[in-house]
């Protein structure tokens, strides 16, 4: 009740403003009147009775006034003054208002940008039920925890473990298993590839997802026959179905498979693992996938049971892993299983990157800040005659502190409301800057824009540096003396707190920038590294292209061996088909088989034998790809026969890890999967290559010849003589002929892959941004520095005129002012390297081939900002050699 | 022109309350009411009653009315809000606790 009548008063003075005074007045006068009359009763004469009311009265405006203030009301209608008169103030001096705003705006919108992007990735929860409650869960074995490309993006189990940790785990309420697949599309228009996700049938229900049309998955529709049911992706339902609700129960054929549409997704859907997908089948597996536990390929997300902390589903996992090794030593003996929350799968690739992104454009909001701030000094200082004059009619320090402050919230919003178009024009282009396959796998990126959390930041920033940076020369007319002020105008002094500060900040700005500047060469240093790294095969003029051969069409091995060669004979009579070759992964994208091994002569216990990556290619597979034999020889083409020699190669990173010392030529091998299996002998070692990005070590590998163990999924790699993309129609049509009902899956060029890759992603997007940010940093230090020294120079016209009466030279004059420029410079630079030498830690994951600590990037950099600061201190220090001493003695 | 000293500050605001705790009066009685019942003792100067009054009615201890005066002339009326009066008690009561110990140190020899 008393807050509500308080408000209603407050507001009522506030804009009933002239009602408010009319009332107060005729209080007042009713007052005196009363007075005047009971002076008239006392007998006074009237002229007499009114001239003691007033005098008993007093002075009625200054009651008034008092009246006002305790209506509390003056404190706005002030600050309502002190914003119009900043605004007139601003209108006089356009270009330093113009100048600050920029400044201002470039620092926001830059930071708004950002953290846009940081919000959409970091901050926003994921799109699911309690998506806190979600996990991740794998199992991995201790020598790829060496492996630096081991993350839970990574993650996989054995189907039957999962099987075996959904029977046995309680702190789990569920666990779905899902991974990638891709089907030719028959059916609603022309044949295509689609990329699809298999999954548990209780995948949707764990995520909290329930389908926007039509139903889940149902509990038995996960069977060994075939995918008989699919749910679309919101987005394909529109682009391939129009969007059409009764797509719901209509058959649509998947490779040989008739399946029914079942669902469709909502809209809002996302799952970043798979961000591709374009729809979603139960897992429909059989044979060894089912049964071998060594076979690692399901990644697997649990929902936590209520009550359940992730603590004890750590522990309870640890213990049913622990149970199963000792139930099947030779397959999970040396397996350790591994949790994180889900959304480390999601963004853990990307957080650094943003943080580091933050961090820099951060600095960039503090230069811009220290700039204005310098800028809002230099003029107050140019302003003290008006402060002093006004103090001395009788402003109070208060008023003045006010005063500046609404000066500074104009530029603020100025600064802000500019920024937030740059910000709006940031993210977009921060967005469209990303690579098509890096947004797939981070489709929340897309979602980024200013959304009000995003202004609620960019308003608080705006307050924050408009209290900061108005407070600074707010600060400097309290510590300085009216009298003083008033007499010592433009007396040629320098010192004092002023000073110091705006030194301060100009050392701060060189120093920010700095930072920025190493950053910004670390990662273009990395980026460059990285581009001109030998991935150990020559990646120029490659086309890849996959072809699935569905079992209905090519059921046993020899047919498909049949075709392989009847597709390779017929690619490479193609004119600018230079080379033809055949693998199961494409290097540099990762993922791929793994074999456990064991080496004869070499005994190992049950289950600890090696495992590594297995790759199987054709004859001239290594030949064609570049890849630098090292001892023996490459395969033949009568290895590549399905009845050839059992003979494998090996790669240097192998012999490293497994026959350390020795001549691995001759020796044999045994995979361990089946008994059966013959011994291998090693017929060559190569090169290591860059298997999982460009920024990947050499992993051990192993090759086997295609065609002994024919898949049905063959990846093609053709070297053109020309541009590889223009190769795809003829390979396409080459293909035609071949087998009219195959398609070509993912056509991609080497240099494409690249392009996309996140590995070189992590290096461009961070060299371009924080390069731009430095950019701006160093301009704005320059601008700062500059403005300072001029502004010394101006103050120091009679100091200079005497000297040069005196017999100073211009040389000497030049040399007194770069000197003072000089020592700024240094201290900031200095100051500026040791930050960086901290700082850059920080970033270290994000770069390769380069050390945090780079001598030669700190040292030219260093070096560069010294002279672009002295170029910046050259200008006033030309002018100050050509001051007049006559002028400048009677300048005042 | 000065502003009474005669008040230990902070009594005025207790005059007040207490003043228009019977029935709402306009700035000049409040003023005349004190110094009747004060015996003349206290003068309330204009420039510390109507800040007075405009701060009271602020804090939403009093509120304000224009109404006639008993000469048909317009006048500003305040009188006790319930919050006012529960002001008013607690006042009391420290001034009663105050002026108690005052008199028992100053009266003791």
């Amino acid at each position: 009740m008393r807050a509500l009548r308080k408000i209603r008063l407050r507001l009522r003075s506030l804009f009933h403003r002239s009602a408010v005074e009319c009332e107060l007045d005729a209080e007042l006068r009713f007052h005196l009147e009363r007075q005047i009359e009971e002076n008239l009763v006392s007998g006074m004469a009237p002229g007499e009775a009114r001239r003691a009311a007033l005098r008993a009265v007093g002075g009625l405006t200054q009651y008034q006034e008092e009246c006002r203030d305790m209506r509390r009301v003056k404190l706005i209608e002030n600050f309502v003054q002190d914003l119009r008169f900043g605004l007139r103030t601003q209108r006089q001096a356009p270009a330093f208002t113009a100048v600050a705003i920029l400044t201002l705006a470039l620092g926001i919108g830059a930071n708004t940008a950002i953290f846009s992007v940081v919000r959409a990735a970091l901050l926003r929860p994921l799109p699911y039920a309690q998506p806190d409650r979600l996990i991740t869960v794998g199992e991995v074995r201790s020598e790829e925890e060496l492996s630096q490309s081991l993350s839970p993006e990574s993650w996989n189990a054995s189907y039957p473990d999962y099987l075996d940790w959904r029977k046995q785990s309680k702190t789990f309420e569920s666990l779905a298993g899902f991974t990638g697949d891709g089907f030719t599309l028959r059916g609603a228009g022309e044949p295509e590839t689609v990329t699809a996700v298999q999954a548990t049938t209780n995948f949707f229900s764990t995520l909290g997802v329930k389908p926007l049309l039509g139903r889940d998955f149902r509990a038995g529709e996960d069977v060994a026959a075939g995918p008989y049911a699919a749910i679309l992706a919101h987005s394909y339902w529109r682009s391939r179905f129009g969007g059409d609700p009764r797509v719901v129960g209509r058959s649509i054929q998947l490779d040989s498979n008739s399946v029914t549409i079942v669902g469709v997704l909502p809209a809002g859907f996302e799952f970043a693992p798979r961000g591709n997908a374009q729809l979603w089948v139960p897992l429909h597996i059989s044979g060894d996938l089912v049964t071998r536990r060594s076979l690692r390929w399901l990644s697997v997300i649990g929902r936590l049971a209520r009550g359940a902390t992730p603590v004890q589903a750590r522990a309870e996992m640890n213990l049913i892993a622990a149970r199963l090794a000792a139930a099947y030593p030779g397959q999970n003996g040396a397996l350790r299983m591994v949790m994180a929350p889900l959304r480390d799968r999601i963004v853990g690739q990307i957080r650094p990157l943003l943080l580091v992104l933050f961090g820099a454009v951060a600095f960039v909001l503090l230069i811009a800040c220290a700039n204005v701030a310098n800028l809002l000094m230099a003029r107050a200082t140019r302003r003290r005659k008006e402060f002093a004059v006004r103090i001395a009619l009788g402003a109070g320090r208060g008023r003045l502190a006010s005063q500046l402050l609404a000066e500074s919230l104009i530029i603020a919003s100025g600064g802000a409301a500019l920024g937030l178009l740059i910000a709006q024009f940031g993210t977009r282009l921060l967005i469209a800057a990303i690579p098509q396959a890096v947004l797939d796998s981070m489709p929340f990126l897309r979602d980024a824009h200013a959304d009000p959390m995003v202004l609620a930041f960019l308003f608080a920033t705006m307050i924050l540096t408009g209290v900061a940076f108005g407070l600074a020369p707010a600060f400097e007319v309290f510590n300085r003396n009216v009298g003083t002020t008033l007499k010592d105008e433009s007396r040629g002094t320098s010192g004092g707190v002023r000073t110091r500060l705006r030194h301060a900040l100009v050392i701060a700005e060189i120093a920010f920038s700095l930072v920025l500047l190493v950053g910004a060469g670390l990662m273009l240093k990395s980026l460059t590294a990285l581009l001109d790294h030998n991935p150990g095969f020559d990646t120029r003029r490659l086309l890849t292209f996959s072809v699935f051969l569905p079992p209905v069409r090519y059921p046993k091995d020899p047919d498909i061996v049949r075709f392989d060669r009847d597709f390779m004979d017929r690619m490479r009579v193609l004119p600018g088909f230079v080379g033809v070759a055949s693998t199961s992964v494409v290097p540099l994208t990762g993922g791929g088989n793994t074999i456990r091994f064991a080496i004869e002569g070499h005994p190992t216990a049950t289950g600890q034998e090696n495992e590594c990556d297995i790759r199987d290619v054709s004859a001239g597979y290594f030949s064609m790809m570049g890849i630098p034999l090292v001892a023996g020889r490459f395969f033949n083409d009568a290895d590549d026969t399905p009845a050839g020699p059992p003979r494998v190669i090996v790669n240097q990173a192998w012999v490293k890890r497994n026959l350390p010392g020795e001549d691995p030529l001759g020796k044999r091998i045994r995979f361990t999967y089946s008994p059966t299996e013959p011994y291998r002998q090693i017929a060559g070692v190569v090169g290591d290559i860059a298997e999982a990005g460009l920024d990947s070590a050499g992993e051990p590998m192993l090759f086997a010849p295609f065609r002994q163990d024919a898949g049905r999924f063959i990846t093609y790699m053709v070297r053109t003589a020309g541009d590889p993309g223009r190769a795809i129609g003829a390979a396409r049509a080459a293909l035609r002929n071949a087998d009219p009902q195959l398609i070509t899956i993912l056509p991609i060029t080497m240099d494409q892959i690249i392009a996309q890759s996140p590995s070189v992603f992590l290096r461009r997007y961070p060299s371009f941004l924080i390069g731009s940010f430095a950019g701006l940093a160093v301009i704005l230090a320059m601008v700062g520095l500059y403005g300072l020294i001029s502004y010394s120079v101006s103050q120091r016209t009679r100091e200079l005129g005497i000297r040069m009466a005196l017999g100073a030279q211009p040389g000497d004059v030049v040399r007194l002012v770069l000197r003072e420029g000089a020592r700024l410079t240094t201290v900031g630079v200095g100051v500026g390297v040791f930050a960086a030498l901290m700082l850059t830690q920080l970033m270290r994951s994000l770069l390769f081939g380069v050390s945090a600590v780079d001598p030669l990037t700190f040292a030219g950099v260093a070096l560069l900002l010294t002279l672009v600061a002295t170029a910046a201190c050259y200008i006033p220090a030309r002018r100050a050699m050509r001051t007049d001493p006559i002028i400048a003695l009677r300048y005042e | 022109m000065a502003k009474s000293t005669d008040l230990v500050q902070g009594t005025l605001d207790l005059l007040i309350l207490k003043t228009i705790s019977l029935e709402p009066k306009h700035g000049w009685a409040i003023a005349k009411r004190i110094q009747q019942v004060s015996r003349e003792a206290l003068q309330v100067q204009q420039g510390s009653l109507y800040p007075a009054l405009h701060r009271l009615e602020q804090q939403g201890w009093i509120e304000a009315e224009w109404r006639p005066t008993e000469t048909g002339r317009m006048a500003k009326f305040y009188s006790l809000t319930g919050s006012g009066r529960a002001q008013m008690k607690k006042e009391l009561a420290t001034w009663s606790r105050l002026s108690a110990a005052i008199n028992l140190v100053v009266q003791e020899v």
